[in-house]
C-alpha cells in the first residue's frame, strides 16, 4: 500500500480533480437546460386555424342532442390558433352502461393491432347481493397538464401539445417502454408487431378462399391515420415497435369530427370539449356537477373529469 | 477462459488449468450457440416470442442490463482504486487491464440486451444523437459511452509508463463507476408514480451490488483465468487480492441485506401502497426467485463459503453471488410491474400481453446466454489482447 503522498504527484490531482469537475459541471448544465421550458414543438398561431363547415347549415335547436351541441363546440374551438384551444374529456359514469362500444369503435378507428387498447372500460362491483352496484369506468390516456410520462421519453419523443393533448411521434420513438412505466393509469400500450389475423387458416374450411397459412390478411396493412398521417405497419414499420395512446382522434378533429369514442357513447356518458370556451358543455358539466380525476394524488393534474 | 499462452507452472491455479479450460469451453459453445438461436428468434419474430407485454414491460434483459452494468462499474472502481492506491495484488500494471477488461466486457452485452428489448433497435442512435437530460436512460446512456471511451483509453495508457494522464483519468472513470451503478436505482426511483421503486435506498442497493458483483467479477476471473505468477511475491500479493476482494464481497452482500430489510420490513410493518408488491415478491409468485436465487444461492451459500479457507470455494461463492444478484434485480424489475392503479384493468380488454405477470420465455434465456457467451468472448479476446500488447511493449523497452 502507498503511502498518502505516494498515491499522486499534484500534477496528477489537479487533472484528476479537473476531469471531475468538468464532468460535474458539464453533467448539471445539460439537465438544467432540458428542465427549462422549451418553444412548442408543433405549429401555432394562423397556421393552425381550421374553418371547417361542418353543421354550419344546420340551425341551433333547443335542448339538442349533446353530440350535436359539442360539434358545434368542436367547429368553434377549432377556429382559434391550436394554443388557444384545451381539450379537455369528461366521462358521467352514471350515465356509462358497459357496452364498450367506445372501446371498439376506438379500435375500429385507430386500427389498433392485438394488445393495443386505447379505451378500455373497466367494471367494479360493490356489495354484496341483493345490494349490489356495478360501475363501470372508461379509461382514455388523461391527457395531463403534468405528465409523468413525457419527460422520462430519452429521445424527445413524446411532448404536450399546445391543445393539451400528450402526443408521440412514431417516427422518433425507439421503443424502450420506459413512458409505460411511468403513466400510472397504465395508457400505454406497446405495439409488439402482432396481428389479428395471423393463424386465422387454423380452423378454416378447405376451399378457395382459405386464408394463407401464416400469412396476414390484406385488411390489417390498411393504414391507419393516427396524427392525421399515413401509418402502415407492414415490416415492422412505426408504429408497430413503438408507445401508443389515446390522442383524442386528434385526426378527427382537424376535419371537424368528435373522438370516436365520443360519437359512439350511446349513453351520451362521454363528452368532449374545449375547457377554454366558458359557454361549452364540459365546462358547464365540470362546474355544476361533481367531479373527481383519477389518482389526483401523483399531481399529473389530469384533464378528463368523471361526473360520479 | 485460460490464457492458453501461460504455463501451468505460471499459475497459482495450474493444476486445474486444463481443466478450467476445457470446462469454460464447453461451457461457452453451449452458451454462443443457445444464443445465437435466441437471437436470431428476436431477429425473426420480433418481440411475438417474448414474455413481456404492456403491463409489465421490461422482463429478463434488462435485468441482465443492470447486472452487467453492477459489473462493470464495480470491477473498474476495484481495480482504478485498488491501482492508485497500491494496493498488493492491484498495483500492477497488468492487474489493472483485468479490471478494465472485466468492465467492458461486462458493459458491450448489457448494450446489446437493451437494445435487443427495444422496439426500434434501429433507432437507438437517436438516444445520443436527440438526447432529453429529463429521463435517466439518456443520461445514463451518455455517462455509459463516456465511461467506455474512459475505459479504453484508460487501459491504452496502462502499457506507457509514467504517463501522468493514467491517474487522473482512472479517478475519473472511477467516479463515473459510482454514478451509473447508483444512477441505475435512479432509474427506478424516477419513476414517480411507482411506489415499490420510488425509494432512495434503490440508488445504495444498486451501488452495494455493483461492488460486489465487481468484486465477485473479478474473483471469478482471476480463479478461473490466472494472472503472471513468477514469483513468491507474486503470488503472495495474489493470495491478499484475492483476499481482499472476498472481504468486498461480504460487507457488499451485507450492506445490500441492511437497506434491503431496510425498506422491506418497513412494507411488511405497516401495510402501504407497495405491500402488496413487497409480498408479491416475498410470499407470492415471486418467493422462489427472492428466497432460493436470491437469498439463499446468492447471500447464505456465498456467506458460508467464503467462510472456508478454500479458494476454489470462493471461486464458486463468487459465481453464486453473480447469479444471486441476477435474480435480486429481478426482485427489483418484476415485482414494480405487477400492480396496477386502476382496479379491473387487466380484465377490462383481455390480451395475453395486458396482464399484471410475467415469465420470461425460452427465447429470453437464450438471449440471455448470448449476452453471457459475448461477454466471455469478450474478456478472453481483451486479455489476450493485453497480454499481447504488455509483451510487445516490454521487448520495446
Amino acid at each position: 500500500m502507498k503511502k498518502p503522498h505516494e498515491i499522486m504527484d499534484r500534477r496528477e490531482f489537479l487533472l484528476a480533480g479537473g476531469l471531475v469537475g468538468a464532468g460535474t459541471v458539464a453533467a448539471a448544465a445539460v439537465i438544467v437546460k432540458d428542465r427549462l421550458p422549451e418553444a412548442p414543438q408543433d405549429p401555432t398561431g394562423d397556421s393552425t386555424v381550421r374553418n371547417l363547415t361542418v353543421l354550419k347549415n344546420v340551425k341551433v335547436q333547443e335542448n339538442e342532442d349533446p353530440h350535436v351541441r359539442m360539434q358545434r363546440e368542436l367547429v368553434k374551438a377549432m377556429s382559434k390558433p391550436v394554443e388557444k384551444r384545451h381539450w379537455i374529456m369528461v366521462i358521467d359514469i352514471r350515465k356509462c352502461i358497459g357496452c364498450h362500444a367506445c372501446t371498439i369503435g376506438c379500435v375500429a378507428e385507430n386500427k389498433l393491432p392485438p394488445g393495443v387498447v386505447y379505451r378500455p372500460v373497466t367494471t367494479q362491483e360493490f356489495g354484496e347481493y341483493p345490494n349490489v352496484q356495478i360501475r363501470f369506468l372508461p379509461r382514455p390516456c388523461m391527457q395531463c397538464d403534468n405528465p409523468s410520462c413525457v419527460p422520462v421519453c430519452p429521445v424527445k419523443a413524446t411532448w404536450k401539445r399546445p391543445d393539451g393533448v400528450v402526443v408521440i411521434d412514431y417516427d422518433k420513438c425507439i421503443g424502450c417502454r420506459y413512458c409505460l412505466n411511468n403513466c400510472p393509469y397504465g395508457a400505454r400500450t406497446s405495439d409488439l408487431g402482432r396481428y389479428h389475423t395471423t393463424g386465422e387458416a387454423s380452423g378454416a374450411p378447405a376451399g378457395k378462399d382459405r386464408p394463407v397459412e401464416g400469412a396476414v390478411s390484406q385488411w390489417e396493412h390498411e393504414p391507419n391515420n393516427e396524427y392525421a398521417k399515413r401509418w402502415d405497419r407492414k415490416g415492422h414499420n412505426s408504429p408497430a415497435g413503438n408507445a401508443r395512446k389515446c390522442h383524442f382522434c386528434l385526426h378527427r378533429l382537424e376535419v371537424g369530427q368528435l373522438p370516436m369514442c365520443v360519437t359512439t357513447c350511446i349513453g351520451r356518458a362521454t363528452n368532449f370539449g374545449d375547457s377554454n370556451d366558458p359557454d361549452s358543455l364540459v365546462v358547464q358539466l365540470i362546474t355544476k356537477n361533481n367531479v373527481q380525476t383519477l389518482l389526483p394524488h401523483w399531481r399529473n393534474k389530469p384533464q378528463c373529469y368523471y361526473i360520479v | 477462459m485460460t490464457h492458453t499462452t501461460l504455463s501451468a507452472q505460471n499459475l497459482e491455479h495450474g493444476a486445474s488449468a486444463s481443466r478450467w479450460t476445457t470446462v469454460l469451453w464447453i461451457l461457452w459453445i453451449i452458451l454462443i450457440i443457445g444464443g445465437v438461436i435466441g437471437v436470431v428468434q428476436r431477429l425473426m419474430y420480433g418481440h411475438l416470442a417474448a414474455g413481456y407485454g404492456s403491463y409489465v414491460p421490461w422482463g429478463l434483459w434488462i435485468g441482465l442490463y443492470f447486472l452487467g452494468i453492477g459489473i462493470s462499474g464495480g470491477s473498474f472502481i476495484i481495480g482504478a482504486v485498488g491501482f492508485i492506491l497500491g494496493v498488493p495484488g492491484f498495483s500492477k500494471p497488468s492487474e489493472l487491464r483485468m479490471a478494465i477488461v472485466l468492465s467492458i466486457a461486462a458493459m458491450i452485452p448489457a448494450f446489446i440486451g437493451v437494445d435487443l428489448d427495444l422496439g426500434h433497435m434501429e433507432r437507438l442512435y437517436r438516444v445520443l444523437t436527440a438526447p432529453t437530460f429529463t429521463s435517466m436512460i439518456a443520461f445514463n446512456a451518455w455517462m455509459y459511452n463516456i465511461f467506455m471511451i474512459v475505459a479504453v483509453v484508460t487501459w491504452l495508457l496502462s502499457f506507457k509508463n509514467g504517463s501522468v494522464w493514467l491517474k487522473p483519468l482512472l479517478v475519473f472513470g472511477a467516479f463515473l463507476s459510482i454514478l451509473f451503478p447508483s444512477q441505475s436505482g435512479v432509474f427506478f426511483e424516477a419513476v414517480r408514480i411507482n411506489e415499490f421503486w420510488h425509494s432512495p435506498i434503490l440508488s445504495v442497493l444498486f451501488l452495494a451490488s455493483a461492488i460486489s458483483l465487481g468484486a465477485a467479477g473479478l474473483l471469478l476471473a482471476r480463479s478461473v483465468y490466472g494472472l503472471r505468477l513468477a514469483t513468491a511475491s507474486d503470488r503472495n500479493d495474489e493470495y491478499h487480492a484475492v483476499n481482499w476482494l472476498r472481504i468486498i464481497l461480504v460487507l457488499g452482500i451485507l450492506v445490500y441485506v441492511v437497506f434491503e430489510f431496510a425498506e422491506f420490513s418497513i412494507a411488511l410493518w405497516t401495510t402501504g401502497p407497495h405491500s402488496p408488491n413487497v409480498e408479491f415478491l416475498l410470499f407470492g409468485d415471486y418467493w422462489a426467485v427472492f428466497w432460493i436465487l436470491h437469498v439463499l444461492l446468492g447471500i447464505v451459500i456465498p456467506l458460508v463459503l467464503f467462510g472456508t479457507s478454500q479458494k476454489g470455494l470462493w471461486a464458486l461463492a463468487a459465481l453464486l453471488v453473480t447469479v444471486g444478484f441476477a435474480a435480486a434485480r429481478m426482485c427489483i424489475l418484476v415485482p414494480g410491474q405487477i400492480s396496477g392503479q386502476i382496479p379491473g384493468l387487466q380484465q377490462a380488454f383481455q390480451d395475453a400481453r395486458l396482464t399484471y405477470s410475467y415469465h420470461p420465455t425460452s427465447m429470453e434465456y437464450l438471449v440471455g446466454f448470448f449476452m453471457v457467451a459475448v461477454g466471455m468472448a469478450i474478456f478472453y479476446v481483451g486479455m489476450r489482447l493485453s497480454a499481447a500488447l504488455a509483451s510487445r511493449s516490454q521487448q520495446q523497452a
